[in-house]
Parts: C-alpha cells; sequence; structure tokens
C-alpha cells in the first residue's frame, strides 16, 4: 500500500501500523504504551498524528481533488494515536506540522505532571524513554504548580523486583506483559482514574518471567533489585551475549561496571527468545561476584592449600600426569563449556592419549534428533506435545509454546526492528489450547494452557508414549496408561496427524531413559512430528557434535568416577557431594579441579585452577535446536581465573607443547576445519546448522540410581549456584523437597520446615514445600548437574528435621 | 515458582451458599464464567458490607483467576468496599443538580450531625457517610441514597426525620417520586425544587 | 414553536399538537404498572408478536424508515446500527441493553426500569429478533437496585409466561436476558467499557474497531443500545415507522424522554416530540424556572451550555440545531443553571465528575480531566487564580479535546470550553477580585 509521511512516499504491507510507517518512512514519533512483541492499546497517546485518507464514491472510485485532479485526502477530525492505526491505501500521515508538535507537548506535559523528576537518583536515568521523549519533544518546563501524586516508592513487588508507584506513567506494559507473554495475570491496575497503581496480591509474583518488566518498563518505576543503586546507565560497559544457563540459546545483555557484572538484561533475538528472558537467566549471575571466588590457583600442601602461579601449578599437574600411563588418565567437563573449550578438553585427552573424555550431565541418546524442529517451529507449530517440565526446564520455549497457542506467526521485521506496533496482537487473544498436550508426571505450570494433560507415573513416559504409539498403529492400548479414553487418544493423535507442523518437546524426564527416548521417537515416527530436544545443560548440543566423549561407554564420567581413572582433570563438576564419589575420590592419584569455587571436589584435588562464569570467557554455544552462538566475556575482573583453553595453554606450556585449543583462536581453527564456518564470524543472532546425529553411546553418564518413586526435576535456577544467587534465593526459596499434602501431614512436615534428606544415598538439605501440584506418594527434589531430571529415591523414612518453620498466625 | 504463605484460614462465603452459588454461575454461558466476578462481589458487599481480601481470595479461586485480577476489578467501581460500611451506607449525591437543590449544605448537615467526615464510619458501625457522583434522580434532588435505597426530595426536615429512624435502626419506606408530569400521587403534592 | 407553513401533513413537533400522545412514559408512575398484567392489559406484547411474524430484516428496515437514532447520547441511527450485523454464522450474537444512565442531568431511564420493565423487555425481544440475537444483555447500573428489582421480577414473569425462553411467545424464536448489575462507574456507559465490565473485566474502554457488530460481548457478534431506543422500537413496530417518521424533524424523528432539573417549577421527565422547543419544555411543561435563569445545558453535563435568553427557548431540541449551535442533544437531559450560580463553581463540580469518573486508561484524562483541570478550579474557588492560569486551562482543554481514547475527556472539556466561551467575565471577576461574582449560595429546603 502506498503511504505518504510527511511528504515521503513508500509501500508497505496492508496491516502495518502508521507508527511502523512513520518510522520506516525515517521519521521519529514519541511512543509510551507500544512496546515490540506486544499488542498496541493507544493508552499513552503520545503518537498522536495528523492522518487524513482519500475515500471512494458509491461506485468504488476515488473521490478527486478538483484542483489536482489526485484522489483526495479527507483527515480525520481528530488526531489519530498511530500506534492503533493502520495504514490504508493513499494514506497521508504528518508528524512534523504545528498542531501533532503542540499535541506532543501536551502529552509530555500531561505525562510529567506527576512523575518526581528524581532523574538524579533514579536508576533509569540515562536509559529513560519518558527522560528523553521529554527531551526531544517536550517544551522543557511545567506549568504545573501543585502537589504531585504521593504514593510508594521503594515498593518491593518480590524479591526480584522493586516498583516506584509514582514513577508510573500507567503505559500499562508491565500488566499487559504479564497476560500477553508468560499467561500469568500476577500483576493488574488496581483503583482507577488519576487514583490508579500497579499492584500485585500474589506473594512474590509467581511466574518463571518477571524480570522482563523491568525491561520494557519505559520509566525508572520497575527496577532490577539486584542492581538497584549500582550505577548510572552510562557508566555500564553493555556485552551483548548469549546466555550459558541454558540451553535456549537466550541473547542477553551484560552489564558490568568497574569490573563486575551489576545486572543482565534481555537481549534480542527474533528467532530465539525474542526479547524475553527468564528468572533465572536474569537474576541468576549474583554468584559469579561471590567473594569466595578462587583468584588464584591452589596447589595442596598436607592438608592445606597454597596459592601459586598458574605456572607452579601447571608444572605441577605435567609432572606428574608424565607418571601416568595415558589411559588412566580421565578428563570431564561440564555440559555448559563452550565449544572451544570443548576443542581444549578434547586436545589435552589426545595429549595425554586417553579414550576417558566426556561432558556432563548428558544423556546417553544422541540430543540430535532425526528430524528436529527449530524454535521459531515451535512459536509457530499447530500442534505440540511436551513431555515433561519445560517451564522449569527450558523457559524460553515455555514462551514459544505460548506463542503457538496465540496462532500469531512471527512478524516480519522493519530496517527500524521489530514492529512497534503490531496490529495483530490484541489484549487477551484467545489461546487455542486445543494444540497443546502436555504430559508430566507430575502437575506441571503449563497444563494450565494445554487443551489435554496427562499426568503419568513416575517413569511411566516410555509406557504412556508406546501406548499412544498403539493408538497411532490401531493396536490395543490400556485406558488407564493412557489417562485418557481411547476416543480421546484417537481424537488426538488424529489431530496430530492433520497438523501441519506437529512437534513433540522431549524434556529430561524422558531423554533420562533410553526405552523412554525410543518411544518418543516411535510415536514422533508414527503421527510425524518433528522433534525439540531439550539437553540437561547449555551446550550438550555443542560438545556432543565436537566430540568430547569417551571412546568407549565404561570410559564415560560415570565410568572415571567409579575407578576407570587414576589421574582425573575435572572441570566445573562437582561429584564428591556424594560421600560414596567423595571416598572414591580421596584415593585419586592425581585430581585436577578447575571451579570457581572451593567445592566439595575441590577440597579433595591436589591442584585447584580457578575458572571462569559463562559471563567471563569468548566462546560458541550450540543451543538446542543447533544453532551456533557467540559467547562474550564481559569486562569483569575474575581475578587470575581461565577459562579451558587457558588451563590447556598453561598445561601445554608445561609439557612444551602448542595444544590445539590452548586459545580461544587456536580452538577456533580447529572449528572452522570440521564446522566449515569460522566462528569468530558468527553474527550476534546465530547460526542455525544442520548438524550430525552421533552414534548412539550406551550410556552409564546418567547415574545409575535405584529407579525410586520419586522425581529429581528441573529448575529454571541453577542448583549449584542457587545459595550464592541471593535474591532470587529469596524469590524461589532454597532448594525445595516438595510432596502432597498428605504425605506431608503423615510426616509433620510443613512448608518452610528445613530437613535433610537422603536422595539417591546422598543426604541433600532441603526446605519442604507441600504442593497439590505433586502426586501422592512422590517426592520432588531438585535435579542437579551431578544427578539430571529423572527418578530418584528419596528416602522419607531417614529424614531429619533441621529446623520448623514459624507457625502462621 | 514462588511459594504462597497459606493465609489463617477463615470459613469460605459460599461455603453454606452452594446454591446461590450455581445459580450466579449458571446465569453467565461457559465460556463467560468470568461474568460472575462483579455479582459474586456483590454477594459478598451486601452481606458483609466489605469485600475482604480472603473474599477476593476466595472469589478469585472459584473462578480461576488470580486474586489479583479480582482486586483490580473489584478497585475499579465505587461501590466494592475493602473495609465494612456502617449499617446505614449514606450515600450523598453532590453533583450539579443535586447542588443545585441544596445537596452541598446536605453533605455538610450529615458531617455535622454525625460528626463523620466523607469516607468514614462511626465507631459504634451504624453510619458511614459518602459523597458519590450523580445517582440519576436529578429531577427530584437532592437524592440520599441509604445502602441500596433512594431518598429524594431529601429536605431537611426529612434528612432529621431519616437519621431519627436510622438511629432507631428503622429505615422507612422510601416515598415514590417521578416528577415531571408522572407523580405517582396529586401532581401538586409537596415537592417541586426549593 | 415554529409555524413554516407547507402543504404536507406538518410534523409533530410539540406535545400540544392534538395528534401527539405519549407512549414511552404513558405508564410511568401509575401503581402497577410494572407487572405483566398491566403491561399486557394495554397492549404489551403485541409489537412483539407482531416482529415475530415478520422477516427480521424487515424489522431492521421498519426501523430505519422510523428514523429513530440512538437516545443514549450519541444519535446514531439504530437501524443502521442493527444492519451493521454480520450475516447469522452459528455464532452465538447478543443485543445489549445500555442501563448505566449516569450522565449527570439524565434519569429517563431509571423510571423506564423501574415502572415500565416489560416494556424494555419487549423492545430487546424486538431487537433480538431483528438481529437474530437469541442473548440480551442488561446492564444496570449498581446504584439503580430498585430498578434491578423490578427489572428482575419482570424477567421471572416474562420468563413463567413464555415471552422469554425457548420459542417466545409461541414462535420458534429462543430468547433470554442476562441481567447484570454495575458497582459504581460511570465509563461502563460507553458501550465497550460496559462488555469489558460485563465479562468481569476493569471497565477501560476498548479500542475501535472491532466494533461491537464484529467483536462486542465475550468477542462475538453484538449491538448495543439504550433504554429508551429500544422502548421507542417497540412503538415503531406497533404502529408504524410512518407513525415515528411524523414526529419530530429533519434529521430527528419520534418521542423523546426530555429530563428537566434545575430551579424549575415541576423537574422531572417530558415525553415531547422531537424538535420541540426549550420553551415548550422548560417554560410550559416545567413551569418555567423558579429563580431567574442564565444557562441551559442540553443533553447532560458533558454537552456544551448555551446562555439563556428568547433565542435559545426558541430552539428545538434536535440532533442538528443543537450541533449547530456547537453543543449537542445528549441524553436529553436539560439542567437549568439560575443566574446566582457561580459558572466557576458549577463546571468545578461538572469537572469533578468526569474526574471521578475518568478510567486512567490514557493520559490526557487521567492528568487533564482527572488531575490537574479540578486543581486548577481548586485553585481560582480559592481566590488564587491568575489570567495565565485561565489561558492555561483553556490550553490544557483544548489538548483533551481529540487526543483521549474515548470520549470521556471531550466530555469534561467540551463544556468547560462552552463555559469559557459564555461566561468569561464570571472567570475573570474571580481571578481579579478573589472571589466569585455569586457568592455560594446555602439554600436547601427545609
Ligand atoms: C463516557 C460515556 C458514557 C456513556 N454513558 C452512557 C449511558 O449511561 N447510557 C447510554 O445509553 N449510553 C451511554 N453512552 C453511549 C454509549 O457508548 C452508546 O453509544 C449507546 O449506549 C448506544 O446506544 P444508542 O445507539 O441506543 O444510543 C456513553 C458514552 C460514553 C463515551
Ligand atoms: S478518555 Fe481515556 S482515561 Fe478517560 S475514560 Fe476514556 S479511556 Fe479512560
Ligand atoms: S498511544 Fe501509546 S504509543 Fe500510541
Ligand atoms: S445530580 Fe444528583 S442525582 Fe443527578
Amino acid at each position: 500500500m502506498k503511504v505518504t509521511v510527511n511528504g515521503t512516499v513508500l509501500e508497505l504491507d496492508p496491516g502495518t501500523s502508521a507508527i511502523d510507517a512513520v518510522f520506516a518512512a525515517g521519521f521519529d514519533v514519541p511512543y509510551f504504551c507500544s512496546q515490540p512483541y506486544m499488542s498496541p492499546i493507544g493508552a499513552c497517546r503520545m503518537c498522536l498524528a495528523r492522518i487524513g485518507a482519500p475515500r471512494k464514491e458509491r461506485d468504488g472510485s476515488w473521490i478527486l481533488d478538483e484542483s489536482s485532479g489526485e484522489p483526495k485526502v479527507f483527515y480525520f477530525p481528530a488526531m489519530m494515536a498511530t500506534c492503533t492505526t493502520a495504514i490504508m491505501e493513499g494514506m497521508v500521515i504528518d508528524t512534523l506540522s504545528k498542531d501533532v508538535k503542540d499535541a506532543q507537548n501536551a502529552m509530555v506535559e500531561f505525562t510529567l505532571i506527576n512523575h518526581p523528576l528524581d532523574c538524579p537518583v533514579c536508576d533509569k536515568g540515562g536509559a529513560c524513554e519518558l527522560q528523553d521523549r521529554a527531551y526531544e519533544y517536550g517544551t522543557g518546563r511545567s506549568r504545573f504548580v501543585f502537589d504531585k501524586r504521593h504514593q510508594e516508592k521503594h515498593h518491593p513487588l518480590s524479591a526480584l523486583i522493586t516498583l516506584d508507584r509514582e514513577r508510573c506513567i500507567h503505559c500499562k506494559r508491565c500488566v499487559r506483559y504479564f497476560e500477553e507473554v508468560p499467561g500469568d495475570e500476577v500483576l493488574d491496575f488496581i483503583e482507577r482514574g488519576g487514583h490508579t497503581y500497579i499492584g500485585t496480591l500474589e506473594d512474590g509474583l509467581p511466574s518463571n518471567f518477571t524480570g522482563n518488566i523491568t525491561d520494557i518498563c519505559p520509566v525508572g518505576a520497575l527496577l532490577d533489585a539486584t542492581s538497584r543503586f549500582r550505577g548510572r546507565n552510562w557508566e555500564y560497559d553493555h556485552t551483548f551475549t548469549t546466555s550459558l544457563d541454558d540451553a535456549s540459546g537466550s541473547a542477553i545483555v551484560v552489564d558490568a561496571r568497574t569490573g563486575r557484572i551489576e545486572r543482565i538484561k534481555s537481549g534480542l533475538n527474533p528467532e530465539v527468545n525474542k526479547s524475553w528472558i527468564d528468572d533465572g537467566i536474569r537474576f541468576g549471575h549474583e554468584y559469579a561476584d561471590d567473594p569466595e571466588r578462587l583468584k588464584r590457583p591452589l596447589l595442596r600442601r598436607g592438608e592445606g592449600f597454597e596459592e601459586v602461579s598458574w605456572e607452579e601449578a601447571a608444572a605441577f599437574v605435567a609432572e606428574r600426569l608424565a607418571g601416568f600411563s595415558g589411559k588412566d588418565v580421565g578428563v570431564a567437563i561440564r555440559a555448559d563449556a563452550t565449544l572451544e573449550e570443548g576443542v581444549a578438553a578434547r586436545a589435552l585427552a589426545q595429549h595425554v592419549g586417553t579414550g576417558q573424555l566426556d561432558h556432563a550431565p548428558r544423556h546417553g541418546p544422541s540430543l540430535v534428533p532425526l528430524h528436529g524442529a527449530t524454535v521459531l517451529d515451535v512459536a509457530t507449530a499447530d500442534a505440540l506435545l511436551v513431555l515433561g517440565d519445560v517451564t522449569e526446564e527450558l523457559p524460553a520455549l515455555d514462551l514459544r509454546i505460548k506463542d503457538a497457542l496465540k496462532g500469531v506467526s512471527p512478524p516480519e521485521l522493519f530496517a527500524h526492528g521489530v514492529p512497534i506496533a503490531d496490529l495483530r496482537l490484541k489484549e487477551r487473544m484467545p489461546r487455542a489450547s486445543e494444540r497443546l498436550a502436555v504430559v508430566a508426571p507430575y502437575r506441571v505450570d503449563l497444563m494450565k494452557y494445554a487443551g489435554a494433560a496427562v499426568q503419568v507415573p513416575v517413569a511411566g513416559e516410555a509406557a504412556w508414549l508406546q501406548a499412544m504409539a498403539a493408538v497411532a498403529h490401531a493396536q490395543p492400548a490400556d485406558e488407564a496408561v493412557l489417562g485418557m479414553p481411547r476416543a480421546e487418544a484417537e481424537s488426538l493423535v488424529r489431530a496430530w496427524r492433520e497438523a501441519q507442523k506437529p512437534i513433540m518437546i522431549v524434556g529430561g524426564f524422558v531423554l533420562a531413559s533410553e526405552a523412554a527416548t525410543e518411544a518418543a521417537a516411535s510415536l514422533a515416527k508414527a503421527v510425524g512430528f518433528r522433534q525439540v530436544l531439550v539437553p540437561p545443560m547449555a551446550n550438550g548440543v555443542g560438545l556432543e557434535i565436537t566430540q568430547v566423549l569417551p571412546s568407549h561407554a565404561r570410559y564415560d564420567y560415570q565410568g572415571m568416577l567409579g575407578g576407570s581413572a587414576k589421574a582425573l582433570v575435572l572441570s566445573n563438576l562437582n561429584p564428591a557431594v556424594d560421600p560414596a564419589v567423595a571416598e572414591r575420590l580421596r584415593s585419586c592419584e592425581l585430581l585436577v579441579v578447575h571451579d570457581l569455587f572451593l567445592t566439595e571436589t575441590a577440597r579433595l584435588a591436589h591442584v585447584v585452577l580457578p575458572g571462569t562464569s559463562g559471563y567471563e570467557k569468548d566462546g560458541t554455544m550450540v543451543s538446542l535446536e543447533g544453532r551456533f552462538l557467540p559467547v562474550r566475556a564481559a569486562p569483569v575482573d575474575a581475578g587470575e581465573a581461565r577459562d579451558l583453553t587457558g588451563v590447556v595453554k598453561a598445561l601445554g606450556e608445561a609439557f612444551g607443547q602448542r595444544l590445539e585449543g590452548r586459545s580461544v583462536r587456536s580452538a577456533r581453527r580447529v572449528l572452522r576445519k570440521e564446522l566449515g564456518f569460522d566462528p569468530t564470524e558468527l553474527h550476534r543472532l546465530g547460526l542455525l546448522r544442520e548438524l550430525p546425529r552421533r552414534r548412539a553411546i550406551v550410556s552409564l553418564n546418567v547415574r545409575e540410581t535405584v529407579v525410586g518413586d520419586s522425581l529429581r526435576v528441573p529448575s529454571l535456577a541453577r542448583p549449584e549456584y542457587l545459595g550464592r544467587n541471593a535474591h532470587l534465593r529469596a524469590a524461589l526459596g532454597g532448594p525445595a523437597l516438595r510432596l502432597h499434602p498428605e504425605d506431608a501431614a503423615a510426616r509433620g512436615l510443613r512448608t518452610g520446615d528445613e530437613v535433610v534428606v537422603p536422595v539417591d544415598g546422598v543426604p541433600r538439605r532441603l526446605e519442604v514445600r507441600v504442593s497439590d501440584a505433586v502426586p501422592r506418594g512422590v517426592s520432588l527434589v531438585p535435579a542437579t548437574p551431578e544427578a539430571p531430571a529423572g527418578p530418584a529415591a528419596v528416602a522419607l523414612d531417614d529424614l531429619v528435621h533441621e529446623r520448623r518453620a514459624l507457625e502462621v498466625a | 515458582m514462588s511459594s504462597r504463605q497459606p493465609l489463617p484460614t477463615v470459613t469460605p462465603f459460599f461455603a453454606d451458599k452452594q446454591e446461590r452459588l450455581s445459580e450466579i454461575l449458571a446465569r453467565y454461558p461457559e465460556y463467560g464464567r468470568r461474568s460472575a466476578l462483579m455479582p459474586l462481589l456483590w454477594e459478598v458487599q451486601r452481606a458483609e458490607r466489605h469485600v475482604s481480601e480472603a473474599r477476593v481470595e476466595e472469589i478469585a479461586e472459584i473462578l480461576g483467576l488470580h486474586a489479583t485480577e479480582v482486586k483490580g476489578v473489584m478497585s475499579f467501581y465505587g461501590t466494592y468496599h475493602e473495609h465494612p460500611v456502617g449499617r446505614y451506607h449514606l450515600q450523598v449525591c453532590r453533583t450539579l443538580s443535586c447542588s443545585l437543590a441544596g445537596a452541598d449544605t446536605l453533605a455538610d448537615f450529615l458531617e455535622d450531625e454525625l460528626d463523620l467526615v466523607n469516607g468514614e464510619t462511626d465507631p459504634e458501625g451504624r453510619f458511614s457517610l459518602q459523597y458519590v457522583e450523580c445517582l440519576g434522580s436529578c429531577g427530584t434532588a437532592p437524592v440520599l441514597q441509604v445502602n441500596d435505597t433512594y431518598f429524594e426530595r431529601v429536605s431537611r426536615s426529612r434528612c432529621r426525620a431519616l437519621l431519627d429512624a436510622m438511629r432507631r435502626d428503622t429505615l422507612p419506606e422510601p416515598t415514590l417520586e417521578r416528577g415531571g408530569d408522572n407523580e405517582p400521587n396529586a401532581p401538586d403534592q409537596e415537592g417541586g425544587a426549593a | 414553536m415554529s409555524d413554516t407553513a407547507s402543504s404536507a401533513p406538518k410534523p409533530i413537533t410539540s406535545r400540544f399538537d392534538p395528534r401527539f400522545e405519549p407512549t414511552l412514559y404513558a405508564h410511568v408512575g401509575v401503581p402497577g404498572s410494572h407487572t405483566l398484567s398491566y403491561y399486557r392489559s394495554h397492549g404489551g406484547y403485541e409489537a412483539a408478536s407482531k416482529a415475530l411474524g415478520l422477516e427480521p430484516k424487515a424489522v431492521v428496515d421498519e426501523v430505519k424508515a422510523s428514523g429513530l437514532r440512538g437516545r443514549g447520547g450519541a444519535g446514531f441511527p439504530t437501524g443502521v446500527k442493527w444492519s451493521f450485523m454480520p450475516p447469522v454464522d452459528g455464532r452465538q450474537r447478543f443485543i445489549v441493553c445500555n442501563a448505566d444512565e449516569s450522565e449527570p442531568g439524565s434519569f429517563k431511564d431509571r423510571y423506564l426500569l423501574e415502572d415500565d420493565p416489560h416494556q424494555l423487555i419487549e423492545g430487546m425481544l424486538i431487537a433480538g429478533w431483528a438481529i437474530q440475537a437469541t442473548i440480551g444483555v442488561v446492564y444496570v447500573r449498581g446504584e439503580y437496585y430498585h430498578a434491578y428489582g423490578r427489572l428482575a421480577a419482570a424477567i421471572d414473569e416474562a420468563r413463567a409466561a413464555g415471552i422469554l425462553g425457548r420459542g417466545v411467545l409461541g414462535s420458534e424464536f429462543d430468547f433470554d436476558l442476562i441481567l447484570h448489575r454495575g458497582a459504581g462507574a460511570y465509563i461502563c456507559g460507553e458501550e465497550t467499557a460496559l462488555m469489558n465490565s460485563f465479562e468481569g473485566l476493569r471497565a477501560n474502554p476498548r479500542l475501535k474497531p472491532p466494533f461491537p457488530a464484529q467483536a462486542g460481548v465475550y468477542g462475538l457478534p453484538s449491538t448495543i443500545n439504550n433504554v429508551e431506543s429500544f422502548c421507542a422500537a417497540v412503538h415503531i413496530v406497533a404502529r408504524g415507522a410512518a407513525w415515528h417518521a411524523a414526529m419530530g424533524t429533519d434529521d430527528s424523528k419520534g418521542m423523546k424522554l426530555y429530563q428537566v432539573s434545575g430551579p424549575v417549577a415541576r423537574p422531572g421527565v417530558y415525553e415531547v416530540p422531537m424538535g420541540a422547543t426549550f420553551r415548550e419544555l422548560i417554560m410550559e411543561l416545567a413551569g418555567g424556572p423558579s429563580e431567574p435563569a442564565k444557562a441551559i445545558i442540553p443533553g447532560g453535563s458533558s454537552t456544551p451550555l448555551l446562555p439563556w435568553s428568547d433565542a435559545t427557548l426558541d430552539l428545538p431540541m434536535d440532533y442538528g440545531t443543537m450541533a449547530k449551535h456547537r453543543s449537542m442533544l445528549g441524553t436529553g437531559g436539560v439542567i437549568v443553571i439560575p443566574e446566582r450560580k457561580c459558572i466557576v463553581d458549577a463546571y468545578y463540580n461538572v469537572v469533578r465528575f468526569y474526574a471521578h469518573e475518568s478510567c486512567g486508561k490514557c493520559t490526557p484524562c487521567r492528568e487533564g480531566s482527572a488531575t490537574w483541570l479540578p486543581k486548577m478550579y481548586q485553585k481560582l474557588l480559592a481566590g488564587q487564580g491568575t489570567h495565565e492560569d485561565l489561558a492555561l486551562m483553556e490550553d490544557m482543554v483544548k489538548h483533551m479535546r481529540g487526543t483521549a481514547f474515548c470520549p470521556l475527556a471531550d466530555a469534561c472539556a467540551m463544556p468547560v470550553q462552552a463555559s469559557f466561551e459564555h461566561f468569561r467575565h464570571e472567570y475573570e471577576h474571580l481571578v481579579d477580585q478573589g472571589e466569585s461574582l455569586y457568592p455560594r449560595r446555602r439554600e436547601w429546603a427545609a
């Protein structure tokens, strides 16, 4: 459609909003309530413009202007909000005339009358849309001489978010956000008119995605509590990188100041996380700044450690390693290491000549499905079967599933980016819940949005999948196993088969079991699902395709711990939380631990090397959909900490060898050969690649457990760091033992009680949380990198009560 | 997900009113269950003269909503109260037509007589005073709404008599007034504007 | 009364025209008029039976031909609105009655609801048939408790008598009503805010388009009208479009319920043909002002006032004439403002109303109508105003007009502008002298 903006003529697709037309034409118009990826509502009235359009005669021809002979432009009698006006053929938009300027001045003045203008003490100062717009579109003076509205200034909406009610300009972005994006309506306007304010009755904003409102708040009303009063916006160094907290590949911006991380904001990646991240990613960074971080290498001296230089530490390791036959050495790294670190670990193993190389946690089966789907496919799927608890396991996927339920395809991008006002998005859109089926061993959050929700018994996924496959093949199936009448199962299968884009999302409960994974693949084949497999950690896919894998199943991580390795190099792994493993590690002849903290395992080590957090290294990760994404180091002070490439460099120097992967750059030379592209050149939004499937490594990696009737469950907060992420911990509570109310009552347990209970033989300190989302007879405990999601044995009979919760009045 | 601290338990309002509850829910189509929100708030407001947070949570539970949403709706309206109003909730219209008929003086009179300011309830919980906007009784102004009942053409003497009656815990029947040429009684009975 | 001679039968524009007969308010005030038996004994539900015997489209056409314009304030042609409904496609359709009457100076719907609820039910039944909606929603303002009770009882009676429910009045048509009670919020009278309120949401107005016919109640096709509009439809069907069109002026047909309040001898509701003059309404029917008057608000407090004069009194009360005089017919709620009422005080009162009722969604209204403007009035009335303040107020209302999300901010700004236009001297006097030209009055009937 032809549109003229301030004299500039351009062609745009029908459905485009006038505000996007203005930006597309290269002009600016101020706005407060519109927000990319959310519905335009026309509330702030900041984006007003004079708009006209030609009209047609009854016979369909244009009414012509007598003098020019051109279609006559009829201006609307009042100014129009450009964000809620769709373009029309021949529309004329004027944002520069005096009338428009006057209206903009007036709207700025109205907006400011009740705004405290406390910019000098406001965290948003320098990055405030109101500040900017007032400067650009205001008159610079206010004629409002009265006392401003007084409201609460430091209201803790939750442990993570602080609200200043005086600063709020009622754009409704935050309120709409909760309804439109996660679908958790935990924030609303209270009162009306001039008294309207935002508030909640929900204790602590129960949603996994609360922090995004601090990004979209145009003013300093909603602030990230972890960074409040910590710095001014212009002092921050912004590092655009990728989160290594999960395998979503979510874009993040790390804001650092004078060498420390102050906050994390969502980055923009339209095909991955749009502009949303979960609270685990956003608020889970405080550990990186923990005073207990290891800053220098440590060498064991008797019962204690001595700080040494990297050279000394490396020389010690090199000398000791020389005493082992290569094949007795084991190298294991945590599955959130970068590709470059993987190359380094591989080079180290090659150099010493061992096949004992692995990353953990790792599932037995490959993470590269036969017929994979992308995150964007999920967002546009018309049938989804979710196996597990994605809201906790990979929250970014939860939001894209909810996109699919809205059924609005991702917007075309403009030169100015994501449409500011996508007119297809509406407040309170209907969600096509019938598109979603969720299967999990307890009541997971996503079931609220699902047309079909099945609660299977613990480890019952395989049976359920087989039963559904049987239904798909018109074979008999047990309704008790299906969890629904056969007719319903049949109609589900029919819907899946008829769908254009049916997708199955396979979470950790299924991947933990070979049989269940196979059953999932068979069902996928039977009805035509493409699969998305959820890796247990950020770079599981990447480390798999770079072959950071054992030469034989018995040399996997569990094998190494079980005794196949006499000398062990562990990066960011802490198996000694299990006292039995600790016992074995004590007799390990050489234990080298590379970690951020002096963990239980590090305490047993001969050498401890200080490691970097995911914000402090450069590298590459591969997300669950096979997207290669850059990881960039933020300018923070990590002492002498090095990532694995640094470790390998130091060791290589001590060996007198130039090992591959002794720097990010040298690792990339290798990767370039193997991948066919240079990761150095990766765009911020990443590169999607077809991935090779690896040969099945029947693995012991998933720790062999007495299959209990309980479950280790995923959590959006990294359990290994929860204790050091003070704000996140305050919001989520400590690691939880979740029980059904009756089970809790039977043992006299109440929410808030602190207990120590053996989980697969490992005593764990947990906080009781009573919840009817848990089935009777099942205990839910957090999965850890050492013991990822899957069935567990929780010995409630051996539970020790450490501290009882306070009585509620 | 964060943990909710359980609130102190109170007997649910609708525990013994299941029939009434079903009747209200049944008024609306299945997909419009949320429409029952205002009627449910009304039920509680009328019975308890306010809607407490526990009731807000209960209604949210019934309708499958978050308590925040119920609160957002409830607080939008002028006639659901967070704190109990008195047994006689006096609502005085002070909008233009009533004002022209003496409503401001009537309001002052009530403040003085009851020793209340706008928005207050007396310590015995008998009277509350609230200023409200046009009640659609402009032709029979000024109007005083007591709980749900209109008293129109409230003159000083009528107002006094009304207060006396309420102090004795009786509420007289309202007079039926229509104004114009639709007066139910003789067209020239007491009244007209002052 | 105007008396243009012409050959065609002269349209009825006076209540004193012998051809005029009250219909809408014929029974208001009659004891027992709210009962079904009374209603039936006065020809009740015959129009509905007649309508059910016609094609729905024929009913719509009849209402179109009658020239009826919506009586809720905006005056949109009712039949045209009905024809906006999309073709029947199996989705539920709704007919909605706006009984939220809250515009200051308006009180006509209340007595219809209290004393003639069956008239409304019949009107909604006719409209429901015309647009093929099987569910009607009546949204009654929360304060109208008596009316709510009368309507609830009438609905019960109608159900019991087969007038509502399955196969109404012996036809194949199913129709029932949902009665919904508001809770004190003027904005719920705005049609889309009303729908949000009905759905159990905060009553902010919605974006238009989509209009209610496309996406109304629960996002389904809906048509909304005022109580009086529905009642008028009953008589249009009963007596024919021509009967209705014989009353009124070119752009305003039929009878209308005008309301008179303020200091007049007989305030109240008067049913007169459209195009009757203020003089007839105020001087003849309502008995004239009981003290000298200086202004007339023609149609509820949001409509710009007209100065009291012989010329004004001779204006016919119709849509076009009011528009020509830069005011509006609104709800027909006429308020007479006495000479001795300070206009600044009067408009502070009006502004206070809109301030109280702003929904808070959009900036010019939340910060202008609800916050700044009333504060300016307070400042003026405290004797602290300046001429710059007056200029500021005029500038402010100028920018509240046409910039807000819904017409409420206009409803606040327009009458203020008119008060400045016609009574600037009172504002200036207050500024210059520090006190009102007309001091506050304490009169209250003994
Ligand atoms: C702020 C505002 C308040 C309104 N209040 C009412 C009202 O109380 N009653 C009413 O019938 N219409 C009211 N309206 C008009 C309605 O939006 C709508 O136009 C009307 O109900 C349509 O009915 P009609 O076509 O029969 O007049 C109001 C409009 C606005 C903008
Ligand atoms: S003008 Fe704006 S704030 Fe006022 S009632 Fe309408 S939408 Fe709400
Ligand atoms: S009205 Fe707020 S951006 Fe358009
Ligand atoms: S002004 Fe008081 S009832 Fe209308």
